[in-house]
């Protein structure tokens, strides 16, 4: 005998018919994380944990895209600059400065050459492969024709050498030897 | 975050990474059973999303105390929304919500025949306006399929107050239908 309190067919589809499963909002899941890794419950990662993969938005690489290129093209107008400024400068060096004004300089531009680096790593992503190729190429290849001079200067010094050493080891394993040809592009 | 292919680990040796403290463990945990846990918390609330955000952290920050006192004598699901049942139940007393009205003898809601023809919608709504004790054990019983014995163990009162519950929270849900299919119907 049925009781009359027991859900009618209709009842019964009905709640059947309700979700069980419901998405949690974005972002839940990292705060449980974080308050557990508060309380001491889940380890602190030692890096940072990589973001979620996203979906691309046409929209966003057409932007991305057109952002490299400017940037690539904003690159090529610094690196002329710099080279035309790196010839003025030189000049001016020769033209009878002293020792110490030479020493000086040569702070300036490897601040400036670390800078151009840094410059380079902070937009590599955007680059494609042959453009950070060639990138690498006229960073190594300043790198090698520094350490040849600096070798002159110091051929007693450990780092110099050693950079060096560095350098002939990869010409020989046949990769393009470095030369004192700052490459601009 | 992208997690690694699932593996086939068991939910286990998941645990058991996550006591370690293993995030990816805690993540692959998370990912199976909150979409279950989220909705069960929502409909006990009433709907409200933010109580129902705070009562998922909640129950996670419970289970990974007690993850190393759970025996595996049932489901990790069972287990984990068993512990979300309370920590709902603490919310409801605590924020107090909505007075908990338990129609005191002699005033019950008006008898009601089963329904026939039943919107899902309309039944979510009914439920959410239920008193909370109704409601969380109608949606134990109803919904989620438990028994009065698993319902009386988990809120801790005997099994004939679960029964008791549901037949008035029926009844409350068929009034607030069948008055809603009134006003459709005039």
């Amino acid at each position: 005998m049925s009781d009359p309190n027991d859900l009618s067919r209709g009842e019964q589809r009905a709640f059947d018919a309700l979700p069980r499963e419901t998405e949690p909002p974005p972002g839940l899941e990292d705060r449980t994380v974080a308050l557990l890794r508060a309380r001491g419950l889940l380890a602190t990662p030692l890096r940072p944990v990589a973001a979620a993969p996203r979906r691309v938005n046409p929209m966003w690489l057409i932007g991305s895209i057109a952002a490299g290129l400017a940037l690539f093209l904003s690159g090529t107008a610094v690196g002329q600059y710099l080279g035309a400024r790196t010839a003025t400068i030189a000049a001016a060096v020769g033209a009878g400065a002293s020792y110490a004004e030479r020493a000086e300089h040569v702070q300036q531009a490897s601040s400036r050459y670390l800078e151009a680096l840094a410059s380079l790593n902070r937009g590599s992503d955007s680059a494609d492969t042959a453009t950070r190729l060639a990138a690498t190429q006229a960073a190594l290849s300043a790198l090698g024709a520094a350490a040849e001079e600096v070798s002159r200067l110091a051929p007693d010094d450990p780092l110099a050498a050693a950079v060096m050493r560095g350098l002939a080891d990869r010409a020989r394993e046949g990769r393009e030897a470095p030369t004192r040809t700052v490459v601009w592009y | 975050m992208a997690l690694p292919a699932l593996a086939l680990e068991s939910e286990r040796a998941l645990a058991e990474r996550a006591l370690e403290g293993d995030e990816l463990a805690f993540r692959q945990l998370y990912r199976k059973h909150t979409p279950r846990l989220y909705q069960l918390l929502r409909r006990l609330l009433s709907g409200h999303d933010a109580d129902a955000e705070d009562a998922v952290q909640d129950t996670w920050l419970k289970a990974t105390e007690r993850l190393g006192d759970f025996r595996w004598e049932c489901a990790f699901g069972t287990w984990l929304c068993a512990i979300g049942v309370n920590v709902a139940r603490e919310q409801m007393r605590r924020r107090s919500r909505r007075p908990e009205v338990e129609w005191p003898e002699g005033h019950e809601p008006p008898q009601a025949a089963p329904l026939e023809r039943v919107d899902p919608m309309d039944l979510e709504r009914a439920v959410a306006a239920l008193p909370d004790g109704y409601r969380t054990v109608l949606v134990l019983h109803d919904v989620e399929g438990y028994t009065h014995e698993e319902i009386g163990a988990a809120l801790g009162v005997a099994a004939g107050t679960s029964k008791s519950q549901l037949f008035w929270a029926r009844q409350a849900v068929r009034a607030s239908l069948g008055g809603r299919r009134k006003g459709i119907d005039a």
